[in-house]
């Protein structure tokens, strides 16, 4: 038996699972099991998997794969270019309790967060009241419930066989918009739930496979892009019931018994998978990979003054790696929740979790909610990652959990050096600026802009080759720029180009991938915002490499552009020498995470989207591939000799030429520079220690201190213990 | 046997070798094989023709006056591309936009990935562009999406960036701006003020202008289709011309054509050849089309097993299924190709068993044409699929290629046990025969969602097996899927190069049209629609007709087929709607275009997929111009009794079928009369192909010379 069922359970009247049970009943009871025996289900032994491995197998792939076709085929029917072209579409087969069994590509940090969903659903009795029938239709996009943020919409189908509900088919989009305060799809602006958008708390939207036609009307009244909405709604349904369909043929074929014991076997087999990879690749420890990202709006007129506030948001990232192979993932220190739309749910966390491993850890493996049982999560009730509120806002839960599923790759990376895997090693990625907003129709009411080639950031460095340039995010592992053709077509402005950034890759002995400048013209108004982490370095380099620069904002408002065209004079292609292009208004700082401001035809835009994280010291990268980065423009001359103590000369052609002799010597200045500048850490310690209990920070940092301590009683103790403060010390 | 008149003749070069098919008038072939010959492709050409009419004892001298017809699909534009030895190309395109050949879009790193490796981010890389950085110029100046400028054309910059190109030695100069299909004045204007520069200096440079070489949407699938063109499609027309000149020299009097990827052939005249880039697993779809209309069985599904790769497409109609841009190699191309899905799974992939679960796992990895650890001289030390069905007695070690490459069965043996066996605990055989079950189930799953993907069912189909590991595999991975009827053709190894021989003779143009269906009789909105639709097919109709006058084919002789590309409003992906006229009058013209876009859309992705509330929206306009050609003939053989098979039978071999070892019987394919049937397990064998015939099964050849393999009767 695939599952060990209560005597109780068993008699349960009028159920829709396995043998009349409840769903309720059924997922206690493979959580009673879990807890008590170690093993899925209390799955001991995988009697499938080991009597018959090959039919094992082959079952198995049929499900992964025709989910994975389910999502090619559905997207055809896509119509949002964020799901056609990008790819922001997941398909998951569940359990009837909800586990997910087989993912498809796409975007996998939805692994768990459909699952989430269905348990929901599970949990609160959603069989009685509203009930759950063959052909039923559920959508969810509530992050309370389970999901990263509002843009991210699921749907939901039953699959029944003979009256048992046998398991689930889910699948997600990501949306343009999704109707909050103001327009885009990972939307800046809103303070509490009221504001974050459409609000589809895993409600039943259709019945014998077709969308209620009220359901249909609120939506296409309640977003700014209804047409892509539609669309959306239509592929998520048509894979679903792709899927369904797989699963019935496969119960047809195999036996419903067969069907449910390989799902249950599956799910059992990906934490034993997990776990084996764990053992293989770490070493047992505790892993530190703390990150910090700002968000200041203390400026700004438009929000509330409760809202309007400088932030800094605490990302303690520490992994637990234990002997027997699993992770448990802790976020102890992370501060409070806030009035803003960056706040996380725990699913949001797991979600960016799986993203990283999936795309690091294991990728050539079955990836399933069997990983989700070998990893616990902690997270501080009341932090911005797990608020346990019912009215935060989620719109842009992106903005913490990227840099955090970036830090994410530090713990593994080390990992990796100390078994060897050196070229699994990658430092990170790079954080991108956002460019959304809303373009002003005729009627004066916005419609949404969200530009999605951020997911082509600058990939970290390895231990063996550098990071890989302008085409990599540690979110999604399917990136695609988009043609600039797609991208006009639908938004209010047109490139002026889009560029390699010279000095955007973190230095290192390898360096960080490079990242890109966008900059784009306004060619009809519309309101836009700067949206990147500014003020502190969101990321740091690995093993002695350096970060990529922190990001900044350069923007201009009623510009000289047309005289500079009639003129014929050059127009700037990437970011520019400020005050060289004559305009009303120059925006060039580190107020990189705005609210809306309009924008009229002829200003301009700057779009920088960042290299990676370097590993290594600089200092000991090879002259040549100094070289050829200096000859093909992506490093200057300055950071050649300052960063990496490489000198050179120029040739007949003009070419950087590596002065080998020069070079040894700068290199030999900087090693003393840095012993000269170095002080004994217990000075050093002292120094700080002194600062600490002076409270000398600037406010933000004190305030997320003092909200740290107060969420955990156990990262206090150890800041105290570290710092050598009095048990008593507070901000 | 008399001397055979043979009237067609189709020569595929492929990677390693160049397959030639020759047919009489009366439909008998003969099948060749030589070595590709990549620094000259005429010379394969020759010996594989040669090799081919040697069964018949005739000589080129006197085999080739006598042809109708005969194409040639080649490798070496393919090479050039793969290998950068390609034109030095300079390019021109708008400032700003000078780095997109570096960045690949992000998505170029990962193209054509397998699952694992797509998810995998280590595993990306980018590649090495066809044209460096120093030789790419942006130039001022910008039109917007609904083709206003929004920046004038920045005609110093133009002059500037040509004297710098020819400064950096070019051979041609491609110049691409953005939104040119709606608007080439820029691109027109900085054609001319660059040809002036170029002929101020004396230099022979040529020029080419995206709006005309490819006027569809896209930077970068554009810029890649233009490129490649001039890159490696151009250079390597000197090949061809020498292909041809071989055939004149043994004298021929048709005029050798090649295969195009959207299933067609075209002239080696023809202005641009970059269509012709891919075209040799599209060989065998037009094939597998031409026998479709030929038994009249109008829908087909083909699967063509490789070494490497798993190739499916369908014929739906009688009609090879066309999308209007598909990728080569990492490349994003803006060209129309025969719809193929193509999986990593060949008879070369590698099988492992992971560390971590313990579980089978089959590629994406592959040995290609180096076999695997049987092959003693590949090189290779993991186990492959091929060396799974030698283990298993389906291969003959001593007849692999006809016996040309000796195969070491024990080594392959001993290799399964290490590497397979031993982890999972059971036998050599055992495994072998799982990780073909495996195997042939993926491939299965593959063919089925190729099907059900297009809104089809098996039942609706007759399934073709071919390509090295065709005849091998297809009773497996068939088994269980429904299809009606499983074909096999006997010259199954060279069905690629006959396929060439049954394609139209035609040109396909499109362009990029992008407007809102008008709905309703808003008679204005109509008419502009109406007129602008007309001048496309106008246009395309002369470019064609241009093209078959090179030929010397008079426009009178030309079939005109156009057809629009149409989706949802708002929707990225369309779908091609023939339409029957090419010259439309009035609205009422326009109605059965929605209706045809709702038939077929409801049939593929389910009528809960419609969405007619958003309108529809025409994207590209498209016309095809065929012309009469000569093809070949389905040779009918007089039927012999189904067991007379005696001749055929060669000694027989133990194979492990249905989980034991047991005698099989061996047949000599070329042996079998039609009329014959096989009762399986058997094996049947030719120098080039091995067809197995499991238990259960039975293969029929029929009086074209094509297995049909069928569930055997009980009782």
């Amino acid at each position: 038996m695939a599952l060990k069922l209560d005597d109780a359970f068993q008699t349960a009247d009028a159920g829709i699972g396995a043998d009349g049970a409840c769903l309720r009943s059924m997922l206690e009871e493979s959580e009673r099991l879990f807890a008590e025996t170690g093993y899925y289900c209390g799955l001991e032994s995988l009697p499938l998997k080991e009597s018959a491995p090959i039919r094992y197998e082959k079952m198995h792939s049929r499900l992964r794969g025709g989910v994975v076709t389910s999502r090619e085929t559905a997207m055809r029917v896509a119509a949002s270019p964020l799901v056609a072209n990008m790819g922001e579409v997941c398909f998951v087969l569940c359990t009837a309790e909800g586990d997910s069994v087989a993912v498809s590509t796409g975007i996998i940090v939805h692994v768990n967060t459909m699952s989430q969903a269905i348990k929901y659903m599970v949990r609160n009795d959603y069989e009685d009241n509203p009930g759950i029938k063959p052909g039923d239709i559920f959508v969810n996009n509530d992050c309370r419930i389970s999901n990263v943020h509002p843009a991210d919409v699921q749907t939901h189908v039953p699959i029944f066989h003979e009256g048992e509900l046998v398991a689930w088919a889910s699948g997600v989009t990501h949306e343009f918009d999704v109707g909050a305060t103001v327009p885009g799809s990972s939307t800046v602006g809103p303070i509490n739930r009221f504001e974050d958008g459409i609000d589809l708390p895993a409600l039943r939207c259709g019945e014998n496979d077709r969308l209620h036609r009220d359901y249909v009307d609120r939506c296409m009244n309640r977003v700014r892009t209804p047409e892509y909405w539609m669309l959306d709604e239509r592929t998520r349904l048509a894979g679903c019931h792709m899927i369904r369909q797989l699963a019935l043929e496969m119960i047809a074929d195999e036996g419903v018994d067969t069907f449910k014991q390989l799902l249950h076997e599956a799910v059992e087999d990906g934490r034993r998978s997990f776990t084996a990879r764990v053992r293989r690749t770490m070493v047992p420890g505790k892993y530190r990979a703390p990150v910090f990202v700002d968000c200041l709006f203390a400026d700004e007129p438009s929000l509330p003054p409760e809202a309007a506030v400088d932030t800094l948001f605490h990302i303690p990232v520490a992994v637990d790696v234990t002997a027997a192979g699993t992770l448990n993932v802790g976020l102890r220190g992370a501060n409070e929740w806030g009035l803003h739309c960056f706040n996380c749910t725990p699913e949001a966390i797991r979600g960016g979790l799986w993203a990283v491993l999936a795309q690091t850890f294991m990728s050539n493996d079955v990836v399933n909610d069997g990983a989700s049982f070998a990893v616990g999560l902690d997270l501080p009730l009341g932090s911005w990652a797990n608020p346990g509120h019912q009215l935060t806002a989620h719109t842009d839960a992106w903005y913490p959990l990227t840099p955090l599923a970036h830090a994410l790759a530090k713990p593994l990376s080390r990992g990796y050096l100390a078994r060897g895997y050196l070229e699994e090693i990658i430092a990170g990625w790079g954080s991108p600026n956002m460019l959304q907003g809303g373009q002003l129709s005729d009627s004066g009411i916005g419609t949404a802009v969200c530009n999605m080639e951020v997911v082509c950031s600058g990939g970290g460095a390895g231990l063996v080759a550098d990071g890989l340039d302008y085409a990599s995010i540690g979110i999604i592992s399917v990136i695609d720029m988009g043609d600039i053709e797609d991208w006009e077509s639908m938004e209010p402005l047109i490139y002026l180009g889009r560029t390699v950034k010279c000095d955007s890759a973190g230095a290192g002995r390898y360096r960080g991938g490079l990242g890109f400048d966008s900059l784009r013209m306004v060619v009809d108004p519309c309101s836009l915002q700067n949206h990147a982490p500014g003020k502190v370095f969101d990321g740091s380099g690995l093993f002695g490499g350096y970060p990529p620069g922190t990001a900044y904002r350069h923007n201009l408002h009623d510009t000289a552009l047309p005289e500079m065209f009639a003129a014929r004079q050059p127009y700037p292609t990437a970011d520019w020498e400020g005050g060289s292009v004559p305009a009303g208004e120059e925006q060039l700082d580190d107020h990189t995470n705005t609210l809306l401001e309009s924008y009229c035809r002829h200003d301009l835009y700057l779009s920088v989207i960042r290299g990676g994280p370097g590993a290594g010291d600089p200092i000991e990268r090879e002259p040549a591939a100094v070289e050829a980065d200096l000859r093909s423009g992506v490093l200057s001359a300055r950071l050649a000799r300052n960063v990496y103590g490489v000198e050179t000369t120029t040739d007949d052609a003009g070419r950087a030429v590596v002065n080998i002799a020069a070079t040894e010597t700068q290199r030999g200045a900087i090693r003393e520079q840095r012993a000269a500048r170095g002080v004994p850490v217990a000075d050093w310690m002292e120094r700080e220690r002194e600062r600490v209990l002076e409270g000398r920070f600037v406010p933000p940092i004190k305030n997320m201190y003092r909200s740290s301590m107060k969420l955990s009683d156990s990262w206090a103790t150890e800041y105290r213990d570290f710092w050598n403060l009095p048990s008593d010390f507070e901000f | 046997m008399t001397a055979p008149a043979i009237r067609v003749l189709g020569v595929d070069a492929g990677g390693t070798m160049t397959d030639t098919i020759a047919v009489d008038a009366a439909g008998r072939f003969v099948i060749g094989k030589a070595q590709t010959t990549p620094a000259d492709e005429s010379e394969g050409f020759v010996a594989s023709v040669q090799d081919a009419l040697a069964y018949w004892d005739v000589l080129p001298d006197s085999a080739f006056p006598q042809m109708a017809s005969g194409v040639f699909s080649g490798t070496a534009m393919l090479n050039r591309l793969l290998e950068r030895k390609g034109r030095r190309l300079g390019v021109i395109v708008a400032r700003g936009f000078e780095d997109q050949l570096l960045m690949e879009q992000g998505i170029g790193t990962w193209l054509g990935y397998s699952y694992a490796d797509t998810l995998h981010v280590i595993t990306h890389r980018h590649h090495e562009p066809l044209v460096p950085r120093v030789r790419v110029t942006g130039v001022g100046g910008r039109i917007d999406p609904t083709g206003e400028e929004v920046i004038p054309l920045y005609e110093s910059d133009v002059e500037q960036a040509t004297i710098e190109l020819l400064e950096a030695g070019v051979e041609c100069i491609c110049i691409s701006f953005p939104f040119s299909w709606r608007n080439p004045d820029h691109e027109r204007r900085a054609q001319h003020i660059a040809q002036a520069v170029i002929e101020a200096a004396g230099e022979d440079v040529a020029i080419r202008i995206s709006s005309e070489v490819c006027p569809k949407r896209l930077e970068l699938a554009r810029l890649n289709t233009m490129i490649i063109d001039a890159y490696a499609a151009e250079p390597s027309r000197e090949h061809l011309l020498n292909v041809r000149k071989r055939t004149t020299d043994f004298g021929a009097t048709f005029d050798l054509r090649i295969m195009a990827a959207a299933g067609t052939t075209i002239s080696i005249d023809a202005p641009h050849l970059v269509s012709t880039l891919v075209s040799g697993p599209i060989g065998g779809c037009v094939g597998a089309r031409y026998l479709s209309q030929r038994l009249d069985q109008p829908n087909i599904a083909c699967a063509d097993i490789g070494g490497t790769s798993f190739d499916v497409a369908l014929v739906v109609g009688g009609e090879n299924e066309i999308r209007p841009a598909g990728d080569i190699a990492h490349f994003k191309m803006n060209l129309p190709m025969v719809r193929m899905d193509s999986v990593g799974a060949g008879t070369g992939s590698f099988v492992r068993v992971s560390p971590f679960s313990n579980r089978l796992e089959i590629g994406p990895d592959s040995a290609g044409s180096r076999i695997g650890t049987s092959n003693p001289d590949g090189g290779i030390d993991t186990v492959t699929i091929t060396d799974c069905d030698v283990a298993l007695g389906r291969l003959d070690p001593d007849y692999f290629l006809g016996g040309e490459l000796p195969l070491d069965r024990p080594r392959a043996e001993a290799a399964i046990y290490e590497q397979l066996a031993r982890p999972l605990g059971i036998s050599v055989e055992e495994v072998a025969s799982g990780v073909i079950e495996l195997f042939e189930s993926e491939l299965g799953r593959q063919l089925k969602s190729t099907v059900t993907g297009q809104g089809f069912g098996a039942r609706d189909f007759t399934l073709l097996g071919y390509g090295g590991g065709g005849p091998l595999h297809v009773a497996g991975f068939s088994q269980g899927l429904g299809f009606d009827d499983v074909l096999v053709p006997s010259w199954a190894a060279g069905f690629s190069a006959f396929g060439c021989v049954c394609a139209d003779y035609a040109y396909r143009l499109d362009r990029q049209f992008d407007q809102p269906l008008p709905q309703g009789d808003s008679n204005g909105e109509a008419g502009n629609f109406i007129q602008a639709l007309n001048d496309i097919w106008a246009n395309l109709r002369a470019r064609i007709a241009e093209e078959f006058r090179r030929s010397g084919v008079a426009e009178s002789d030309i079939q005109w087929q156009p057809s629009l590309r149409v989706q949802y409003t708002g929707q990225l992906n369309d779908i091609e709607v023939p339409v029957a006229s090419l010259e439309f009058t009035g609205p009422s013209d326009l109605a059965g275009i929605a209706d045809t876009f709702e038939a077929i859309y409801g049939k593929v992705y389910g009528n809960a997929a419609r969405s007619p509330e958003v309108g529809y929206y025409v994207t590209l306009g498209i016309l095809t111009g065929s012309t009469e050609i000569e093809k070949p003939v389905l040779v009918v053989e007089p039927m012999a009794p189904a067991d007379d098979i005696e001749n055929a039978r060669k000694p027989t071999r133990e194979v492990y079928a249905d989980g034991r070892w047991q005698p099989v019987g061996i047949f000599d394919l070329d042996a079998m009369r039609a009329g014959n049937r096989i009762v399986g397990p058997a094996v049947l064998e030719a120098p080039s192909t091995t067809f197995y015939v499991p238990p259960g099964r039975t293969a029929t050849l029929d009086q074209h010379r094509i297995f049909h393999l069928r569930e055997s009767e009980t009782g």
